[in-house]
């Protein structure tokens, strides 16, 4: 974990967050702990992850933003409030930019974009800049960092 | 400021179809926390005696400053006054249902008088909606959970409802929360039912802010490492309850066999119903709730016998040991279905074990006939009938209308002495521990505010150990000291039942971390001092409410099975006189400055800050 801080080659490598459902427990204890990291309180809603449920409970999936190689997100914003972070190859989103269209959670099938209804802009995850809050809580290993060549 | 707390009550009039918020008092939180605090608090003001089905009745959905942040462990209660014990009532639950109270802004809310036709409740933080639910009415609990949320269009929406058992007032019906954790005990879902409520939904928005994110960050972790290390905690995480407890119990003779006359499983059932097979046949993961890193619970598919591919949650020790023991059922699958069809027709699973075993027993000794029960023929040891008979229950069709009414009440009506074969403390009937093999857990029975409970105090830990909280030597079988004991851990419970903790978090968590925790979110210091001490308040005032309700000594005493010596396990020909419950309920009162009667004196009450009026 905390990719930029070893000092990996700018660029040549990515951070990416696995996840494993099979050994999810539905606990949300990633979700309280990326809304205490992003936004300073707890409310699964302000995460930027989010536990998915199967209809008949048998299954939860953790839905993580995969930070993808060709983000429609990024490619839709009409302000270009969306970038690549260099360090960790994360898609982030630059808050003050941002004008809340909307547009960034329309086009991404994961649903990893969220919108937050005070603020009224969007917000996803950054992978906390190296190191994922929600990995470091999740007491199952249902998530871990791993870095992919790029 | 105290920012984990919301700082607002919302009440709901049913009957006014009206609802208000009131702000959160100050003085609510520093005497008494939160959850069963408040709970009992509030109960006193607004429904101070009565008929638990009078639309006065509260229904009081508690959380505590903890409930909804990433402290482990956190649950909500339920509190009202209980149709099955006439006292006093805190049930609680886990799941997902109590954090979103707190996301909605509030810390309590109150439902009070009755809608004139079933309905259910939307609360979207400021907004109070109350829905039309015919179309919900007769429903089970698994098909209100869908539709509800299909209907408000949003899959996030946490739900709380009762099945069939709570609109038809079953007297341990319970109220479902957002998925499968149950207020079970006492009866509460009848409640709901007498109100016409047949579901709460629920959708929040606000954050919960700590008043030292720093300080409590490091709280968190702290819990959490103590938590790995500890092997009770492992034990959890891996058996449930069943790995945890049930070869210590059958060992140590303290399940319930065959309608609680013994304490050991017949070799050829353990086998077919120990941990293995659980882990082996149905389980496939592990499923928590909110918050919890213990996930003592699993979730599976029946794979084999009569029942399988039902999807399934884990049978929990009480489960089992009250139909795998009290009933002498060796059909896991059966046992496994049978769990989900009470939470499906929403039912206690505990009294459920209990009423067939009381059930059975009288149908052998020909106090209930083939005619009575409908040309049914329960027997222990088989399932098929019994699964039949539950659903007469649910729905209070022939004899279920009597069986509804708990062992207590439904021996009164049967007569012939069947109150013998009755086995419960005030009206709730007795857990999965018999207590021949450990006096504390006779008095925890005798004197637990919700009636003869294993979570008020749970003396077995420390009696089986033999040695008490503060390194004494436990005679397990003496009552020496079981007293102290009995009254310090419900002092201690009731003070954790305001964060409101789960009794499981206390397997690796102490105290002093506990409190680190409360005052990083909160900025209130208690120490453990304090802390017992706003236990000891709120126990108080559940037997003062008790009291004014009815209860004194006469109601302290075990049922007539425990007087009768065990006949088997390691404390075999061991029993509770009436001599022994005598001295034991002497002490207690004693060291509880309660009088002989067993009510609180004026000088107990002058020390507690507590005003007798209220």
């Amino acid at each position: 974990v905390g990719l930029h801080k070893r000092g990996s080659p700018k660029g040549s490598v990515m951070m990416k967050i696995l996840t494993d459902f099979s050994k999810c427990t539905e606990c949300r204890i990633c979700e309280l702990a990326c809304s205490f990291k992003t936004f300073a309180g707890f409310n699964p809603r302000y995460a930027c992850l989010t536990v998915r449920l199967s209809k008949d409970g048998l299954v939860a999936e953790p839905m993580v933003c995969i930070h993808c190689q060709n983000p429609a997100c990024m490619k839709v914003c009409p302000v270009s409030a969306i970038t690549r972070d260099e360090a960790t190859g994360a898609v982030v989103i630059d808050e003050n930019q941002c004008t809340g269209c909307q547009k960034c959670i329309e086009s991404c099938y994961y649903g990893a974009v969220r919108f937050h209804s005070e603020k009224k802009k969007a917000f996803k995850c950054n992978l906390c800049y190296g190191q994922p809050e929600c990995v470091r809580y999740c007491p199952t290993g249902a998530l871990q960092v791993t870095e992919v060549q790029k | 400021v105290n920012m984990s707390y919301m700082n607002k009550i919302l009440w709901v009039d049913l009957s006014k179809r009206t609802s208000c918020v009131e702000s959160l008092p100050d003085e609510l939180k520093i005497h008494y926390i939160g959850g069963k605090g408040f709970g009992i608090e509030r109960l006193t003001e607004i429904f101070p005696k009565g008929d638990p089905f009078e639309e006065q009745n509260p229904l009081i959905f508690g959380t505590g400053p903890l409930t909804g942040t990433i402290a482990p462990c956190m649950r909500a209660c339920v509190v009202s006054k209980s149709p099955l014990t006439g006292t006093f009532c805190d049930s609680y639950f886990g799941g997902h249902f109590g954090q979103e109270i707190k996301y909605a802004g509030y810390d309590v809310i109150i439902v009070t008088g009755r809608a004139e036709e079933p309905t259910y409740l939307f609360i979207e933080d400021d907004r109070v909606e109350i829905r039309k639910a015919n179309h919900l009415w007769g429903k089970e609990t698994d098909a209100v959970y869908h539709e509800i949320k299909k209907e408000l269009g949003d899959a996030t929406i946490k739900v709380s409802c009762i099945g069939p058992a709570g609109e038809k007032k079953v007297r341990f019906a319970m109220i479902d929360c957002d998925f499968h954790r149950h207020a079970g005990r006492g009866g509460l879902g009848a409640v709901m039912g007498s109100k016409n409520l047949k579901a709460v939904a629920l959708k929040g928005t606000h954050l919960i802010s700590v008043y030292d994110p720093e300080r409590f960050a490091k709280a968190v972790w702290e819990a959490n490492e103590a938590l790995k290390g500890s092997e009770g905690t492992r034990a959890l995480t891996q058996g449930g309850t069943v790995g945890a407890c049930f070869d210590f119990s059958n060992s140590m003779g303290f399940l319930p066999v065959k309608n609680f006359s013994g304490g050991v499983l017949k070799p050829e059932i353990m086998e077919k119903v120990e941990i293995a097979q659980h882990q082996n046949k149905l389980w496939l993961r592990d499923n928590a709730c909110a918050g919890c890193p213990i996930r003592c619970a699993k979730i599976g598919r029946i794979r084999e016998g009569a029942y399988k591919d039902t999807i399934c949650d884990n049978i929990e020790y009480e489960t089992l040991g009250l139909m795998a023991g009290n009933l002498e059922w060796m059909d896991l699958g059966a046992i496994s279905f049978t769990n989900w069809l009470c939470d499906n027709l929403g039912i206690d699973t505990m009294s459920v074990g209990a009423v067939i075993g009381f059930t059975m027993e009288a149908f052998e000794r020909g106090i209930l006939t083939k005619k009575d029960l409908d040309g049914l023929e329960p027997r222990f040891g088989e399932s098929a009938t019994t699964i039949e008979l539950i659903r007469k229950i649910a729905r209070r069709e022939g004899i279920g209308d009597i069986l509804a009414e708990g062992v207590q009440i439904a021996s009164e009506r049967i007569g012939k002495g069947s109150d013998e074969l009755a086995v419960h403390v005030k009206g709730l009937e007795s857990p999965a521990w018999g207590p021949r093999g450990s006096s504390g857990m006779g008095l925890a029975y005798m004197t637990g505010d919700r009636g003869g409970c294993h979570q008020r105090a749970f003396p077995i830990a420390w009696e089986s150990l033999g040695q008490g909280p503060q390194g004494d030597k436990l005679e397990p079988l003496s009552q020496d000291k079981k007293a102290e004991l009995v009254a310090w851990e419900q002092n201690l419970l009731a003070a954790y039942y305001s964060l409101v903790s789960c009794e499981f978090g206390r397997t690796g968590i102490s105290t002093a971390i506990y409190l680190h925790l409360l005052s990083g979110a909160t900025g209130l210091e208690f120490n453990e001092t304090e802390f017992l001490k706003v236990g000891e308040r709120i126990w108080n005032r559940t037997r003062l409410y008790n009291n004014g309700n009815g209860v004194t000594r006469k109601d302290d005493y075990l049922p007539k099975r425990f007087e009768e010596p065990i006949p088997d396990g390691p404390h075999k020909g061991h029993c509770f006189t009436r001599a022994d419950q005598d001295r034991l309920l002497d002490e207690y009162y004693k060291i509880r400055g309660w009088d002989s009667n067993g009510v609180p004196t004026s000088e107990k009450l002058k020390e507690l800050g507590i005003d007798k009026r209220t």
